[in-house]
Parts: C-alpha cells; sequence; structure tokens
C-alpha cells in the first residue's frame, strides 16, 4: 500500500478522531472533504462520508444484460455488492487494469456500491466556495452524475453525485 | 409515545397475536375433548396474562372483553358450566373480536374503534345462564348445601379470576377428587387456625375427605404445572440480526478453506516441522467448531411446521360449517423443522389448497353417504422431512378430480392443444389445473373458484424452489404434494461454464445432463431443439440468451434438461463442473430485474457465481413454442 493510501485509509477509518479535528479547526465549517481519485488525467471527488473502504481490485462477475458501465458483482466480506466503472459512466476511454486500479466501496442510501477507478490519491479539504455547480451545457460526458466542480488552485475536481448513480437504472 | 412505551406496546401485541393463533387451534381441540381440564386450564392463563397485560397498557374495551370471556372460561374449568359448540362458537367469536381490537391497535394505537357491547352481550346472556350451564360437578353436595355455597361464592375457586398455577384445593376440585364444600370446609378450618397452620391437604386427610392417593396424585400435578419463568428460556431477534450472523460464519467458512488449503500445503513442504504439525492440528479443530457453528446458525432460523399449522384447524372448522360439511381435519408431523423464510412463504398456500380440498374435494355428508362412504370426510396434512427437502401432503377422501373434465376445460379455455393433450399422460393432464386462468369450479363461491389460486399456489410455492404435484383417483379423493427445500438459503445446484463463465442452475429442477455434439440441434420454425427419447426440447442457448461471446466453431455441448412441472427445456452450455450446496444471496436491486437469474452465491474460492431462474428460462422457451400457453 503507498503512502498516500494509507493516509487515505486512516482518514477513513476513523471517523471519530476527523469529528475531534474539525471541533479544534475554526473553519472546518467551510471545508468539505473528498476522497479523490484518479481516471486518466481527470480527478473524481467522492465526499469522504460517503466511502466506506478502499480495496484493491478482485474478479469481478459480469452480470449479463446490464447496461455497459456495471462491471459486475463482488463478494465484499459475504455480501454481493455491484460495481460499476466509473470510467465508462463518465464517458472517458479505457484503460487496462493496474495495480493501482482500486474499488472505492461507497454507501448510497444505506446500499453498498463499489467504484472502480484508476487510482485513488489523497483525502482533500476543499473549502464550500470553492465548489461551483456543474457546468450548465450538457456537452460533458456523464453531467448527470456531476454535482458540482471544484477549483483548488489550478486542479479541477469533478465532485461525483453518488445519490445519481442510483437512478442511472432507470436512465438506462 | 416514548420509545421505551413503544416496544412495550409492540412485544405485547407479537405476544398476543401469537397466543390468539395458539387460542384458535386450542378452542377447536376442545369442542372435540369437552372434558380436558389441563386445555381448559391452558386457555384460561392464556386469556388471563393477555389480559393482565392489556390492564397494564390501559386498553379498557380489550379488558372488558377479555374479563368477559375469562368469566366463562373459569366457569368452564371449575365444571360450572359444560362445553357445548354454541359456547364455543361464542368464544371463538370473542377470539375474532379481540383480533379486531388488536388491529386497531396496532393501527391507531387506541382500542376504542372496535364495537364491543355486541359480544359483550352475547358473553353475559351465556355467563348468566340464558343459555343454561349444564351438569355442575358435585351436583349432590351443592343441591344439599346452596345456601352455604352462595356464602362463600367470594372465595377465590368461583367467579374472580385467579392467577396461575392453580392452588391445591382448585385441583382438587376440578379433578373431583373433593368436593368444593369439602375443600371450602378444610380452607375455613385453615384460617381459624393460628399460625402455624396447618398445609390444606393434611386438613382434608384429617377430615377423611380425600385419600392419601388422591393427595399426592393432586400434588404432583401441581408440580406440573409450567412455571411462568420458562417464558424466558427464549428471546426474540430480528431476523435481520440472524441473516448477518449467517453471512459472517458464510464468510468464516471461505476463510478457514483457505487455510485449510494452505495448510496442507505447508504440511507438504515441511512434513518433520512440529510446528506444522501443531498448526494442523489447531486447524483441524478450527474446521469442526466451524462446521458445528455453521449447522448451530441455521438450526436458529429454523421453526416447528407447527406455527404455519396453526390456523388450519380453525379455518377448516369455519369453512365445514359454512358449506354444511363434516371434516375430520387430522395433523401429522408438526413438530417438522423448516426455515423461517419458508415457514412465512408456504403459510398461503396452504391454506388456499385446504379451503380448495374442503370446498371442491369433499362432498356433503348426503353425497358421502350415497356412495356408501362415511359423512364425515377426511382431511389429513402430514408434514415430513425427507432428505434435504420438507414433504407436506394434504389428503382429502373427497370426490377427486376427473380427467375428462380437466381435458374439456383446457381445452376451452384453450390452454392447451388437442394434439398436445394427445402426448400427455395422465399425471400431467392433472397437472393441468396449475396452469394460470384455470378452474373447475362449475359455479364461483367465496371460499373458492376465482381460477386464479391454483395457479397462485404454484407459482409461490416455486418462488421458494419448491414443487407442488397433483394425484387424484376419481370417487376416492386426492392428494397433493408440496415439496419445499429445507431452507431457502441454501440449495444443490449444479454448477456449469460457459465460455469460462460460471452459472449455478438449481439441482432440483434438473432432470438429466446429456452431452450431444453440433450436429444433433436442430431447428423447428427457426428454433433450436434437441430429439431426446422421442421428446422435442426446446433448447435455449445460455450464451446466446446472456450475450456472451461464444466460439462459434464448438463441436460438443452439454444440455442440461431442466423441468418446471410438466415443461421441459434444455440449457446449452459448454462444460459440466461440479455439483456444489450453495448459499443464495439476494443481488442487490439495482441488478435484480435481470431476467433469467434469481441470485447469486459465493464458492469456495470466494468468486460470485450467477444463480439461474431456470423457471423463468422455461417460460422463454415455452412462450415461443406454445403461444397459446403464453397469452
Amino acid at each position: 500500500m503507498s503512502a498516500t493510501e494509507q493516509q487515505v485509509q486512516s482518514h477513513i477509518q476513523t471517523p471519530a478522531e476527523h469529528a475531534a479535528e474539525r471541533l479544534v479547526d475554526k473553519s472546518a465549517d467551510d471545508l468539505l472533504q473528498f476522497v479523490i481519485c484518479l481516471i486518466g488525467s481527470e480527478e473524481f471527488a467522492v465526499d469522504v462520508l460517503s466511502v466506506q473502504e478502499i480495496n484493491r481490485i478482485v474478479e469481478v462477475t459480469r452480470v449479463p444484460k446490464t447496461p455497459p458501465y456495471v462491471e459486475g458483482v463482488i463478494n465484499l466480506r459475504g455480501r454481493i455488492i455491484p460495481v460499476l466503472d466509473l470510467r465508462k459512466l463518465f464517458g472517458l476511454t479505457g484503460a487496462a487494469q493496474t495495480t493501482q486500479t482500486r474499488i472505492v466501496v461507497v454507501s448510497v442510501q444505506a446500499r453498498l456500491v463499489g467504484l472502480i477507478v484508476d487510482s485513488v490519491e489523497e483525502v482533500l479539504r476543499v473549502p464550500k466556495s470553492a465548489i461551483e455547480p456543474p457546468p450548465s451545457v450538457g456537452t460533458m460526458a456523464g453531467a448527470e452524475f456531476t454535482q458540482g466542480v471544484g477549483r483548488i488552485d489550478d486542479r479541477l475536481l469533478i465532485l461525483v453525485d453518488l445519490s445519481r448513480l442510483l437512478l442511472a437504472r432507470e436512465a438506462a | 409515545m416514548s420509545d421505551e412505551m413503544q416496544e412495550i406496546l409492540n412485544d405485547f401485541l407479537t405476544e398476543s397475536n401469537e397466543m390468539l393463533e395458539v387460542l384458535d387451534q386450542r378452542f377447536v381441540t376442545l369442542e372435540s375433548d369437552p372434558n380436558n381440564t389441563d386445555l381448559l386450564n391452558e386457555i384460561f392463563r392464556a386469556m388471563h396474562s393477555m389480559k393482565g397485560s392489556a390492564g397494564f397498557l390501559g386498553f379498557n374495551h380489550l379488558v372488558d372483553v377479555a374479563h368477559r370471556g375469562e368469566n366463562i372460561l373459569n366457569k368452564l374449568r371449575q365444571g360450572e358450566m359444560a362445553v357445548n359448540p354454541a359456547i364455543i362458537s361464542i368464544i371463538l367469536e370473542t377470539i375474532d373480536v379481540i383480533k379486531a381490537i388488536m388491529a386497531d391497535i396496532r393501527g391507531t394505537g387506541t382500542d376504542s374503534h372496535v364495537p364491543t357491547v355486541m359480544i359483550a352481550a352475547k358473553l353475559d346472556d351465556i355467563l348468566n345462564g340464558t343459555t343454561a350451564p349444564e351438569a355442575p360437578v358435585a351436583t349432590l353436595a351443592e343441591a344439599a348445601a346452596p345456601a352455604k355455597a352462595e356464602a362463600v361464592s367470594p372465595t377465590p375457586t368461583v367467579g374472580a379470576p385467579i392467577a396461575s398455577p392453580p392452588t391445591l384445593g382448585e385441583i382438587l376440585v376440578n379433578d373431583g377428587l373433593a368436593s368444593k364444600e369439602q375443600v371450602l370446609d378444610a380452607l375455613t378450618a385453615q384460617q381459624h387456625q393460628p399460625e402455624p397452620k396447618t398445609p390444606l391437604g393434611e386438613i382434608l386427610l384429617q377430615a377423611k375427605a380425600i385419600t392419601e392417593r388422591a393427595l399426592d396424585q393432586a400434588l404432583h400435578k401441581q408440580e406440573k404445572q409450567p412455571k411462568p419463568a420458562e417464558e424466558d428460556a427464549t428471546i426474540r431477534v430480528e431476523t435481520k440480526r440472524l441473516d448477518s450472523v449467517m453471512n459472517l460464519v458464510g464468510e468464516l467458512v471461505l476463510g478457514r478453506n483457505r487455510l485449510i488449503k494452505i495448510g496442507t500445503q505447508l504440511e507438504q513442504q515441511h512434513e518433520s516441522d512440529p510446528q506444522v504439525r501443531v498448526l494442523s492440528e489447531t486447524l483441524a479443530q478450527l474446521n469442526l467448531v466451524t462446521t458445528d457453528l455453521q449447522l448451530a446458525v441455521m438450526k436458529t432460523r429454523m421453526l416447528p411446521i407447527k406455527k404455519v399449522f396453526a390456523k388450519l384447524p380453525r379455518m377448516v372448522r369455519d369453512l365445514s360449517q359454512k358449506l354444511n360439511k363434516q371434516v375430520h381435519l387430522e395433523m401429522r408431523g408438526e413438530e417438522t423443522e423448516l426455515d423461517k423464510s419458508v415457514a412465512d412463504e408456504i403459510g398461503d398456500p396452504l391454506v388456499h389448497l385446504v379451503r380448495n380440498a374442503i370446498d371442491h374435494g369433499i362432498e356433503t355428508p348426503a353425497e358421502r353417504q350415497a356412495k356408501g362412504k362415511a359423512g364425515e370426510g377426511q382431511l389429513t396434512i402430514a408434514a415430513s422431512q425427507e432428505g434435504n427437502s420438507i414433504v407436506i401432503r394434504i389428503n382429502d377422501d373427497g370426490r377427486g378430480i376427473q380427467v375428462e373434465k380437466i381435458k374439456e376445460k383446457a381445452l376451452a379455455k384453450g390452454l392447451i392443444s388437442e394434439a398436445e393433450i394427445a402426448t400427455m399422460e395422465h399425471r400431467e393432464i392433472l397437472n393441468l389445473i396449475f396452469l394460470p386462468g384455470f378452474s373447475t369450479a362449475e359455479k364461483v363461491t367465496d371460499v373458492s373458484g376465482r381460477g386464479v389460486g391454483m395457479d397462485v399456489v404454484r407459482t409461490n410455492i416455486r418462488k421458494i424452489n419448491g414443487s407442488v404435484d397433483l394425484e387424484s383417483e376419481p370417487g376416492k379423493g386426492s392428494q397433493i404434494i408440496i415439496k419445499l427445500p429445507l431452507t431457502i438459503a441454501i440449495i444443490q445446484a449444479l454448477m456449469v461454464e460457459v465460455e469460462r463463465s460460471i452459472f449455478a442452475i438449481p439441482l432440483s429442477t434438473v432432470i438429466e445432463a446429456v452431452r450431444i455434439s453440433r450436429s444433433e440441434i436442430k431447428t423447428i420454425n427457426g428454433r433450436e431443439v434437441l430429439h431426446l427419447r422421442d421428446r422435442v426440447l426446446p433448447l435455449i442457448r445460455l450464451a446466446q440468451e446472456f450475450d456472451i461471446p461464444t466460439d462459434a466453431n464448438r463441436e460438443r455441448f452439454y444440455v442440461v434438461v431442466a423441468a418446471l412441472g410438466d415443461r421441459r427445456v434444455g440449457v446449452v452450455v459448454d462444460e459440466l463442473r461440479s455439483q456444489e450446496e450453495v448459499v443464495i444471496k439476494s443481488i442487490w436491486d439495482y441488478l435484480e430485474t435481470v431476467k433469467g437469474v434469481s441470485g447469486a452465491t459465493i464458492t469456495g474460492e470466494g468468486k460470485v457465481v450467477l444463480i439461474l431462474d431456470t423457471s423463468e428460462l422455461v417460460q422463454n422457451a415455452q412462450a415461443w413454442h406454445n403461444p397459446g400457453i403464453a397469452a
């Protein structure tokens, strides 16, 4: 496990610590925390509170007659959860799985869903003021899954709208 | 309402509902065995404790009704009234009112919406002797000293409700070992005694009111009375929690399997290392414990089928009275255990089948006698465990089913063609009654015969991987055989492979598997079929069904013949892998709608394998082979 990843894991696994940190940090109210995932060269941000765990890629069982972005199902310690390919969801072109490929397990409305990403970078604090609504013109693929855009220095974060992932089926 | 209060209320409702279910059954038994004092006492105690809880929670309407019912029960068990059908009917009615009140409480939190005046009046009528109480015990003694009996009437033995367990005096009187007067005399004598008082039994002995043997008998009986504390031997657990324990145990089993594999490898490599030997011993121990744990967890989900059967006696009684039929219900194998999820699903189909048997099967007494049968029809429901299945047989000795009638009906309704009927066996024709839209009832009654029943019965039973089969002999009766899995969660499955993807087919639906070559697959009307021993078997290629890219030049295939009732279909796969016991897990509803997949399982290596929904595959295949049936 890389250093950044350990940092990510420790952030996720100790929500209590987080809370404490937030109390100390006066400006915490205005900060949101995101797990930053990389797909190709684009950075996607997932709300840290929704992330249950980050796993290495495991063998995914394909499920027939599902939309292309549904990669299949995996065994998460006895629970069978669906895995979606964020790359396909956002219409990006494919890249092979590497040792950096991860499954980010998020909890959406009390259900677990895995998201395949190229790699997980870090947990980032983003001031609320840096977040803008998604571009209004629907030219961007996967615009419907974008909650907003975060600008930090010269980085552009795409905030993933997890609740939309559930609705994706109906759209498909 | 506070959470705590809500919890108490929920407990009360659950407990009372269970109690009411038992009561229904007890009353019906009581009707046929009116002198069973144990039974009466049991009923009385149930009613009494429900009244107590209702009083505590402030449901005064409920208390009122329960109290009146209890008064009558008390008279019955005191022998001051005799059990007769009129009284039982009114008490059953009382139970119905109580059930309605319970539903009211569940829905609205109060008990004031259900009218209770009518039932209260009826109960009072009985209590006041408008329906005359018959044959009290110890008639002679009472007749000799009526004044005395009245004078002491506020003693615990008359009228007023008594908390269980019964006193020695009650037992003596109830069992006719001593008269009420003798006991009352002794009690009075005891009251006048200075401390320490002589025990009641000894006073009675001294007064020569009872023999020593009678006293022993009564004391023994008193000890045998169930103590309320026994109820604490069980606790209620949410099924969800058990499911998560089950899940975790499943994972533990996987972990153990992997450990054992590693252990075996180490053993081979380092045979002489004492540490390795210790490791394998520990693994063997872990293996045993895990297996036991898995079994134990499965057992926690099992309940006796009695729970499902409980509502039947009352239903049979009411229904046969309504239809003017005489039916004797016999239930066997009530202790047979099955998984809770199976038990939950089988109740409705069972009720429907029993209704059908009484409505369509069993004739009126006159009709039966004309045929030389006993006026009372026999209905037997027997449950038993046969291997990995639970089998429920419903037998009636009614008029049976005439195959000709079924043929006519099926043809008339266009459910099947002449040509098809010609090739069908007797049993296959009988089972046509399970087709959607089939009903042989000459007139539609409110009991059964809307033509949806049998179809729904079969669908529901299949949903839990069970099967239902019908046998019948005209004039002699019918038998319905329901086969259910021991648990829904675990099934035997045949693992098949298509282009390196593995699928599980529930073994209960598999008839056989045959190896064929490509040339054996023929086409009729553009659909692939296989001639298998004079039968034309429609084929489904799993690869096509699931859009799996395949090697078009493959020469050899396996055909898994799957059946659902009388419909068969061949599932074409590349390879057969193995037969395995698999734990069914639901796949998230995101994917649930996938046609032809009913769930998934996790194999020993931790991989996810999809379980095929054979019924859907068969139906799809039938749809294009027999458009008439699909319509």
